[in-house]
This record gives C-alpha cells, sequence and structure tokens, in this order.
C-alpha cells in the first residue's frame, strides 16, 4: 500500500491526480462505505453519501495539510456528510430525527440487504434509540474496532469522554436487548 | 452456664445443594446479554467495483448554470407573501373588540400569557411577591430530570469529560 504521504502529495498534483484518487477509491471504499451504512442504515442512501464523501475529498485535498492522518480526515467528512444527509431526510419527510431512525429502522425487516436475524435486527433497534455521539462510538468501537484515539481524532472529542460514552452505550444496549 | 446445644438448627430442602450449581449456571445464562458481534448489512454484489467509474462521471460533468426566463418572478411571489400577511394581521385588529373585563379571562387564559411574553419583571420585583421560602425545586421544573439522562446531556455536550472525575467511566 502506498505510503500516505505520497498519496497526498500526488493528490495534490494535476499531473497524478486522477491515478491517485482512483488509488485512494479503492483503498477507503469497503470502510467507508460500512462506516456510512452504519449510520444512515440502507444501501441507496450510503451510495450516495459515499459518492458526495469522495467527491468532497477530491475537490479539498488542496486544503488538507496534514495535521492528523488522511483516513482521520475522510473519516470526519463522511461521518458529517451521512448526519447531514439523515438531517435533510427527516426535514424533507417533515418528521423528528427521532422518528425518522424509527423508520429506518423498522424498513431494515423488508431490506433485501440486511439480513440480520431477530436479535441482529433489535440491536439497531437500540442503537436507534442512543444519543448521536453514543451512536457514532459505538459503531466505531464495537464494529469498526477502532481505537479510541483514532476515533478522538475522527470525532475531536476526548478519548476520557469517548470511554464515558461507549460504557453509557453499551449499558443502554444491553438493558434494551434484555427486554422482551 | 450450661453448655449450649452448637448442633446446627437448620434445615435445606432436600437435593439443595446437588443441584444449586446447575441452578447458577442457568441463572447466569439468563442474565448474560451477548450483543450480536455482526450488524446484518450486506452490499449490492459488485457494488465497490463499479464505484470509481461512477464518482469519476459526477466529476466529469461540467456544472451547467441555469438562467431563469422570468426572473421577477420570484419578486412577484415575495410581494404578494408580504401582502398576504399584511391582509390577515389587519383582518385580525379590525373587528372592534367588546369592553370585557379582567374577570372575563379564564385561569388558563392567564398563564397562557405568563407562559408566553416576557414580564419585563426584575428578579427583585419577582422574588417580592413569590414567597421564595416556601418555593421548591420541584414548583419551577416541570419534569423530573433522570441520572441517565443528566449523563447523556453532559456527556454529549462536554468537551472534557474527565473533569467530572465520573470514576466508573474510567
Amino acid at each position: 500500500m502506498i505510503a500516505e504521504e505520497d498519496l497526498v502529495h500526488d493528490l495534490k498534483q494535476a499531473g497524478t491526480r486522477s491515478q491517485a484518487f482512483e488509488v485512494l477509491v479503492n483503498n477507503y471504499k469497503q470502510r467507508l462505505y460500512w462506516h456510512i451504512r452504519r449510520i444512515v442504515l440502507n444501501h441507496d442512501d450510503t451510495d450516495d453519501v459515499l459518492q458526495n464523501t469522495f467527491i468532497k475529498v477530491y475537490k479539498n485535498i488542496e486544503g488538507f495539510k496534514g495535521d492528523s492522518k488522511l483516513y482521520s480526515w475522510m473519516y470526519r467528512i463522511a461521518t458529517n456528510e451521512a448526519l447531514t444527509h439523515l438531517k435533510n431526510k427527516s426535514k424533507r419527510m417533515g418528521i423528528s430525527d427521532g422518528e425518522l431512525q424509527s423508520r429506518l429502522v423498522e424498513n431494515l425487516k423488508a431490506d433485501v440487504y440486511f439480513e440480520g436475524d431477530a436479535i441482529q435486527l433489535k440491536l439497531q433497534e437500540a442503537i436507534a434509540t442512543l444519543p448521536e455521539k453514543q451512536k457514532l462510538v459505538f459503531n466505531m468501537k464495537y464494529f469498526e474496532e477502532l481505537k479510541y484515539e483514532e476515533v478522538s481524532e475522527i470525532l475531536g472529542t476526548s478519548v476520557g469522554a469517548l470511554k464515558a460514552s461507549y460504557h453509557l452505550a453499551v449499558k443502554k444496549i444491553e438493558a434494551f436487548l434484555k427486554e422482551d | 452456664m450450661k453448655k449450649i446445644d452448637k448442633k446446627n438448627p437448620f434445615k435445606t430442602p432436600e437435593g439443595y445443594f446437588d443441584e444449586f450449581h446447575e441452578k447458577l449456571v442457568e441463572r447466569l445464562s439468563d442474565d448474560k446479554v451477548v450483543i450480536p458481534d455482526k450488524d446484518g448489512f450486506k452490499m449490492p454484489e459488485k457494488y465497490l467495483e463499479g464505484l470509481h467509474k461512477n464518482i469519476s462521471q459526477k466529476l466529469d460533468k461540467k456544472d451547467v448554470k441555469v438562467i431563469s426566463l422570468k426572473p421577477f418572478r420570484k419578486y412577484y411571489y415575495v410581494a404578494a407573501s408580504i401582502a398576504a400577511v399584511a391582509f390577515v394581521v389587519l383582518g385580525l385588529n379590525w373587528n372592534p373588540s367588546e369592553k370585557f373585563g379582567f374577570e372575563d379571562l379564564a385561569n388558563t387564559e392567564i398563564e397562557t400569557y405568563f407562559e408566553d411574553n416576557e414580564l419585563g419583571l426584575n428578579t427583585y420585583e419577582i422574588a417580592e411577591v413569590l414567597p421564595i421560602d416556601e418555593l421548591e425545586i420541584i414548583d419551577i421544573l416541570d419534569t423530573q430530570f433522570k441520572e441517565e439522562k443528566v449523563l447523556d446531556y453532559l456527556n454529549e455536550n462536554l468537551d472534557d469529560f474527565e473533569e467530572l472525575n465520573l470514576e466508573e467511566y474510567e
């Protein structure tokens, strides 16, 4: 895999940008897809957000100073794009964010791209009840297995606050799964 | 002192200790909540293979500026909206109100008025009329805060959660 600094350098040069962009997309598409998917839940919305994320990265790569890791920066863009997508969707539908979450989870029952069993569906219902930050932290720690330091760089939140978020999220999910 | 019989006076049901371990394991299995390690999501076959091509096509599309053929139409709509609002406001104030007294107002209407409008009183003036020593916090708060909600609020809004020194979350 190409070193990150070299990739960023090639992305910023007109002559190598196109090829470097293809490398970037191929290296990060899978990780970013699942990260976004766990936020917006259905494939079609994920596809939109994922493409918008890469387009935003392409158009703003000149502004990337290297203060953080490239993937942290991309994850941040992906997260913000996904959350904005949900907010816009709930506004368009004239419903609250919470109501949208409920509907999105309900739709999973008939979603051909969801093959989870009853407990996995209940897990998604549980996650949908969490406040936004706890939801993000839970997904990034539990499913994506990112380190707290990595999550901290992506979300701009202290490691201590993230540990608290994760602890609260797990407690709530366990309590929710225990309910009949 | 009379010697007290040290024999254990208590009894257990028959077979109690034989079945104890089994019952305990069963109880632990019931209580244990296992969060599934897979989320159940899947993606269409070969979706990722075509992704770069789709994105490249979008990047290649040039932005086309749409020039409105009737640019002043939007101003007509704005003017019509302002006229409609002005008409509604004037219409509401047009009807001469019958004279009525304070006693005609229902208590609920008075409460709603205080809730919806600035009283224009400073805290000293409020303190003069309110018996502070008889007030309880529940008189002011409509809802009781659950600990969980307080923690959620702090967690979502504090930059440095560690300053709270909540040992449970270390």
